[in-house]
């Protein structure tokens, strides 16, 4: 392992990058790296706008699901039966 | 005159003490969201059905405990959550345990750099993927992307990039090392970044 490391290495250790738990050198190398290849700064920006894009994306919609209301009856006509 | 409906605290008081029409008007607004957290970690209907009736019952056994701290919802869901994370840990499989082989977005020459960068996603455009967010496709192709990761996979991610668990707890829940769950949640963001590219960029996934 070279002291800059190469697109897959990058790549691979991004997650442990934005992270901070790789060695100093390591970090080093990884953040001159993306000052110097568009390509694998646009990797991490990805990487860093998927959460948002999925949580946008992903809004569980308002409606109840009908087997939910369906549970929450069995767990009420449950609760009635423990009631004395 | 109109009647004044009972506040949150006087439900969750009456519930507490067996009334379970309270318990049901207490739970009844924040029901998809509790059906929804649940569904997201274990990935399909009949589990979550089951992990939701465990959770609501904990959830009304543990009412009398209930200090209003937080707002119910937020106590509510994470309860739903680890009903979700008991539910997935009794069926977990061996291979859970195996930790995954590192993934890379190519393709890359000889020396592991990027052989044909022009061709790499071009996240810049980011901008553009939000005014398609609400859009019902992403959605769709989020949801099969999701649904195509292994499962020990997918609860990585959920857990830390939709729901903003820190990395120990998602390992303790999970019964997993930190690194592994690193491993784990890269590989997910990798193959869902390799699977919306193109779509972010106007293309078809």
């Amino acid at each position: 392992m070279t002291f800059m490391p190469s697109c897959r290495d990058v790549q691979i250790e991004l997650t442990e990058y934005t992270e901070g738990v790789l060695p100093m050198s390591r970090r080093i190398g990884i953040w001159i790296h993306l000052l110097l290849c568009k390509a694998c700064a646009g990797f991490l920006r990805g990487m860093r706008a998927l959460p948002g894009l999925a949580r946008r994306a992903l809004t569980p919609p308002e409606a109840v699901p009908e087997a939910a209301t369906k549970v929450l009856a069995e767990v009420q006509a449950a609760l009635k039966q423990q009631t004395p | 005159m109109k009647e004044i409906p009972p506040t949150e605290a006087e439900l969750i008081q009456r519930a507490a003490t067996g009334d379970s029409d309270a318990f049901g008007a207490l739970v009844r607004p924040h029901l998809a969201l509790f059906h929804n957290g649940i569904n997201r970690i274990l990935g399909n209907d009949a589990d979550t059905q089951d992990a939701l009736q465990d959770a609501l019952m904990s959830i009304h056994r543990d009412l009398p405990r209930f200090e209003g701290r937080s707002r119910f919802s937020s106590w509510g869901y994470k309860v739903c959550l680890n009903a979700a994370l008991m539910m997935r840990r009794s069926r977990v499989r061996i291979h859970d345990m195996e930790r995954p082989e590192p993934l890379a977005l190519g393709p890359f020459d000889e020396r592991g750099h990027h052989l044909v960068p022009a061709h790499l996603p071009e996240w810049q455009e980011e901008a553009r993927a939000h005014n398609l967010v609400e859009r019902q496709e992403l959605r769709e192709c989020l949801t099969r992307a999701l649904d195509e990761l292994p499962d020990s996979h997918r609860i990585v991610f959920v857990l830390k990039d939709l729901e903003d668990w820190e990395t120990e707890d998602i390992a303790r829940h999970l019964q997993l090392t930190p690194g592994t769950v690193r491993q784990r949640l890269h590989r997910s963001r990798t193959v869902l970044q390799a699977r919306l590219r193109t779509f972010v960029l106007g293309g078809r996934p």
